[in-house]
């Protein structure tokens, strides 16, 4: 490029910045000292007995809604279980009930599940 | 060594020793001034530590430190240009270049300082990796984020425009 050229001949490449002596010699102290603790792991640790037990509610809050709303094949819904059919939810909205009772958010849950230690 | 919970401040420390440097000298080149370079350096590499999650070893650890470095470079200007007074303007770079401590330039290296001031900003961190570093476009590309065939366009015009503001002042 003509243009490329002329500006190297006329003005180099020369880096014409300079640092304070022994600024690199001291940066990686300075940055380090300044890079806090990782705390994911204790986290995880301290939340793992709640959530196991949150999930094993959910689990059987999830249970029980799905033993009453899936229809018995060798009876004939009645009464107030024939009601609950006909008024039943998709089984994502159980999931979010059962979410909201235990005060959990999802992105709580999904991080557990995603995590490599389980 | 990064991506193991383990062994990741070890590593961590390393890629710090190893790249502080280079890293350094592409926020220099954009930022202008020591103060600003070594703030914008310590807080990238802070949020890179903060974000060693999201890191899952699929570029080079460079490539990632630098998008993190000239972003906060980017955005170190834009909010200088916020704070900037009517009275300060891209034609003071120069005076305040060959004014400063850390800048070991000619009167005409300063003036090229100035003339890239005046370039839109990703345009003046192309032309600087690739003019100064001698990057390649496709090291480029990954580390802005941008196909190679922009950065190529970008790096014509910043130079058509730098030569214009020296052929000027022949």
């Amino acid at each position: 490029m003509e243009e490329e050229k002329y500006i190297s001949d006329k003005l180099g490449r020369r880096n014409p910045f300079t640092v304070p002596e022994g600024y690199f010699e001291q940066l990686t102290t300075k940055v380090m000292e300044q890079i806090p603790e990782r705390r994911q792991k204790a986290r995880r640790v301290w939340l793992r007995p709640v959530w196991w037990a949150a999930a094993a509610v959910c689990a059987l809050f999830v249970s029980t809604a799905a033993w009453l709303v899936i229809p018995n094949e060798s009876q004939q819904p009645q009464g107030h279980v024939a009601e609950v059919i006909q008024q039943s939810q998709p089984d994502d909205a159980f999931f979010d009930e059962a979410a909201d009772y235990m005060m959990l958010d999802n992105q709580d849950i999904y991080a557990c599940l995603a995590s490599a230690e389980y | 060594m990064l991506l193991n919970p383990e062994t990741q401040r070890q590593g961590f420390e390393a890629a710090v020793r190893q790249y502080g440097e280079q890293l350094y000298w592409q926020v220099r080149k954009i930022v202008l001034t020591h103060d600003d370079a070594d703030d914008v350096v310590q807080n990238a590499f802070l949020k890179a530590w903060n974000a060693l999650d999201s890191f899952e070893g699929d570029s080079k650890v460079f490539t990632w430190l630098s998008r993190i470095a000239i972003n906060e470079a980017l955005d170190l200007l834009r909010k200088n240009k916020r704070r900037m007074t009517v009275s300060e303007d891209e034609y003071s770079v120069a005076s305040s270049l060959l004014a400063d401590p850390y800048f070991d330039g000619t009167e005409t290296e300063a003036l090229l300082q100035e003339a890239i001031t005046q370039l839109p900003d990703v345009q003046r961190t192309v032309f600087q990796l690739r003019y100064f570093d001698e990057m390649k476009y496709s090291d480029i590309s990954q580390m802005l984020g941008t196909t190679e065939g922009s950065l190529k366009a970008s790096y014509h015009i910043a130079v058509k425009k730098i030569s214009e503001f020296f052929k000027l002042r022949d």
